[in-house]
């Protein structure tokens, strides 16, 4: 399926059907409405096959790569989706690369869409096991207070590993903070002597080449979800300068804030061929998670810069909540700080230039 | 300054010379670009930067003439040229990598012979006479001939169809009064691709302009070099006091000039642009291993280096897009992607240059003579960041390109 698979077309039915399904009024109704993700939204999604995109056909999933992924994330950020999508691409990963039998029912259950999963980014600070009870805390866990399945680092005799658990077992508690960017929640993960259950850790035997490899799909996810919002606000903005008129002119007229638009749309297009270029080289190149940091360093900054603008640039009504441009710049904002922020990445861009 | 041309070639040895024929091994492409690597090492001198540098502006028409020459003799002086032009015809995808095995050996760049070997081609055969193209291609091909392009003037530059430059008939010939500037190479050039107005009551000011063939040694043409920012000196300015120009050398007809010139506008199709940014690709990637013992020990300037790979890569990944869609159908190539990446690589040379001479500190201010052939990629820290602005004004400045972005391509009111 994966070979001949027409991308274009995939990617026009992800906005197809969010353009129907989550339009801008949903999304800013949403923000006032305090939830941790949308159940409706969500199970339409797992319905059309969304959650089952990466997962191996072996096991009922579509079996496609990293590129069909960020199709879908820049979809999803092009629509503010409050949909833990993320989760669903690395727990898939993460799981599949255990091989252990446990791990397949939990596939099952990504793939239906039933277990919305938050998974710990791989450099978060490990929470020590001795493999059959756990005990302490995970901070700052993205879409955990809205999960049914926690992946969360561990450190099981000092090697790295993780450790799945179920959101509702004894033992669990979840602290929730409610972020900038509502679309999304963060959340502090206590474990209180809790029972690993049956096949439920996973201990990589290339632990390192998987980190990268989560860090590298997070990265290209994140960056289409950059990219896809950067494109709508910008269009969103560009229609608005079309019809608002001051002095007698429409303001899209005006030399300044035109050419504002022009630099935005061209570092768009180069962010474009950055995500698509990060999201198509194969796993195994050396180049993958170079190409991955570097791009999602880039693009979420570019976005947060434009969605920034684009409030600037609507004016009065851009600093009202009933306009969509400030639930791009806080998605923006949460992007740039998620998988490291912009000057620690670029520390890491820098060590692999000069490793190359 | 560090020359990194020492590292490119083993030592010659020119006795052991062999004749190289690049051509012949096209269909096998690793083939294809060692021989190009093969016949770089064996004759393009290790400290050709230094040579250059030395050479007084005067003599700059023999060394570029020699390294045409070179490439001549291997069938590459033209290698985009097709068989109907006396090229080799090779497919576009060989073509590429001519540049890009150009870049990576860091050959010197043919400035001075941009519009003989790309416009005045392909204006020629597209809207020339058999007269015309027997007359003037060998002089080309041969490298003896130089030709230059008279468009832009004092009162028409981004706006060139105000140009004013008149050009009245006058029995067999036509008296030809006005100016020219930015005028590259003219103080070499022995020809001009002249746009001058021939009806100065055209409907529209793009009516009336018409396209000649101006021979630069006729009586009534000055030429005066203009003094960059650099302290070289690329263009000139062109004043035509009363020249004459054969009608015959009118190209297609009278007051067709305009669609001729945008037609050949684009001629390179990104080739010379990809040659550029391969270039600054290899340079990019030397800066961080010169500097691994001074400014790459600085947190602050390492993260800010690290910034630019991705901006880089982002224009060299939609050069490479533009030349992949021309490769497939030059009919159904993106018109817009062009315009998006000099909005994108103008304003990075600028900012990435200038980031080196900041780095760089008092080492960047000592002034050296620029060095003719390496384009945007000199690694001299000062010229390259006063010659970046010829990549955001020149050829429609950064805010020409704004323009066109937002009312052409976003179709925003104008103003």
């Amino acid at each position: 399926m994966s070979d001949e698979f027409d991308l274009d077309v995939l990617a026009e039915s992800f906005s197809e059907f969010l353009e129907g399904e989550w339009p801008k009024e949903k999304a800013i109704a949403y923000e006032r409405s305090d939830q941790s993700y949308d159940a409706d939204l969500w199970s339409a999604m797992a319905g059309l096959g969304w959650t089952a995109l990466t997962a191996p056909e072996a096991e009922g999933g579509l079996g496609l790569g990293t590129a069909a992924a960020a199709h879908l994330h820049a979809a999803l950020g092009a629509a503010v989706t409050p949909t833990p999508m993320l989760g669903t691409l690395l727990a898939t990963t993460l799981l599949g690369a255990t091989g252990a039998e446990g791990a397949r029912g939990l596939l099952a259950g990504i793939i239906d869409g039933s277990l919305r999963v938050a998974v710990a980014e791989p450099n978060a600070v490990p929470v020590q096991t001795d493999g059959k009870t756990i005990s302490g805390t995970a901070r700052d866990l993205l879409d955990a207070p809205g999960a049914n399945l926690l992946l969360v680092r561990i450190a099981l005799a000092g090697q790295p590993g993780w450790v799945a658990i179920d959101a509702d077992a004894p033992g669990v508690s979840i602290h929730r903070y409610t972020l900038a960017d509502t679309t999304r929640s963060l959340g502090d993960v206590t474990l209180d002597n809790v029972q690993i259950g049956e096949g439920r850790l996973i201990r990589p035997t290339a632990g390192a080449a998987l980190d990268d490899l989560l860090t590298r799909q997070a990265c290209v996810a994140i960056a289409a979800d950059s990219l896809g919002g950067g494109e709508a606000v910008l269009k969103i903005t560009i229609e608005y300068m079309k019809v608002r008129e001051q002095f007698g002119r429409l303001i899209g007229s005006f030399q300044a804030l035109k050419h504002r638009v022009a630099d935005h749309h061209a570092a768009l297009v180069g962010a474009r061929e950055l995500v698509l270029n990060a999201a198509t080289i194969p796993d195994d190149d050396d180049g993958a998670l170079l190409a991955a940091l570097s791009t999602k360093a880039h693009v979420a900054a570019v976005t947060a810069d434009i969605a920034r603008d684009c409030i600037q640039l609507h004016g009065g009504v851009g600093f009202t909540s009933e306009f969509s441009p400030h639930l791009y710049l806080k998605r923006a904002k949460l992007n740039e700080a998620l998988y490291g922020t912009r000057t620690a990445i670029l520390d890491r861009v820098a060590d692999m230039l000069e490793a190359a | 300054m560090t020359q990194t041309s020492e590292a490119l070639a083993p030592a010659i040895d020119r006795t052991a010379a062999r004749t190289f024929d690049p051509l012949s091994k096209v269909g096998d492409e690793q083939a294809f670009r060692q021989e190009i690597r093969d016949w770089l090492a064996a004759v393009l001198p290790a400290d050709w930067r230094k040579q250059w540098q030395q050479t007084r502006e005067s003599d700059l028409g023999g060394v570029m003439t020699w390294w045409l020459e070179e490439r001549r003799k291997v069938g590459l002086a033209t290698p985009h040229w097709p068989k109907a032009w006396g090229g080799p015809g090779i497919s576009f995808a060989y073509q590429i990598m001519v540049y890009e095995e150009l870049s990576r050996a860091d050959a010197p760049e043919l400035d001075i012979f941009t519009i003989s070997l790309f416009h005045t081609p392909a204006t020629l055969f597209e809207h020339g006479t058999q007269d015309q193209i027997d007359r003037y291609l060998g002089g080309i091909t041969q490298g003896t001939d130089i030709w230059c392009q008279g468009f832009s003037e004092p009162g028409a530059g981004s706006d060139l169809a105000s140009l004013r430059t008149a050009a009245i008939r006058d029995g067999d010939d036509y008296i030809v009064n006005g100016q020219k500037i930015w005028s590259s190479s003219s103080m070499h050039a022995d020809y001009c691709l002249l746009l001058a107005r021939t009806d100065p009551n055209g409907k529209r000011k793009h009516d009336g302009i018409s396209y000649f063939i101006m021979d630069m040694k006729s009586p009534g043409i000055t030429v005066r070099p203009i003094r960059q920012i650099t302290g070289e000196s690329e263009f000139a300015e062109v004043f035509m006091d009363d020249v004459r120009i054969p009608a015959k050398n009118l190209i297609g007809a009278e007051g067709n000039g305009w669609n001729i010139a945008q037609s050949t506008l684009s001629t390179e199709r990104g080739l010379l642009i990809f040659g550029s940014t391969e270039r600054l690709a290899r340079s990019f990637a030397l800066d961080r291993v010169d500097a691994k013992d001074s400014w790459m020990r600085d947190v602050g300037l390492r993260r800010e280096y690290a910034g630019f790979y991705a901006e880089l890569q982002a224009i060299r990944l939609m050069v490479r897009r533009l030349l992949a869609e021309l490769e497939a159908n030059p009919e159904k190539a993106s018109p817009t992607l062009p315009t998006f990446i000099k909005l994108n690589w103008g304003p990075f040379l600028q900012s990435y240059s200038e980031f080196l001479v900041r780095a760089e500190g008092l080492e960047a201010q000592k002034w050296q003579p620029s060095i003719p052939g390496t384009g945007h990629s000199s690694r001299l820290r000062f010229n390259d960041f006063l010659k970046s602005y010829g990549w955001t004004v020149a050829g429609g400045s950064n805010e020409i390109m704004r323009n066109i972005i937002s009312e052409r391509i976003l179709a925003m009111p104008r103003g």
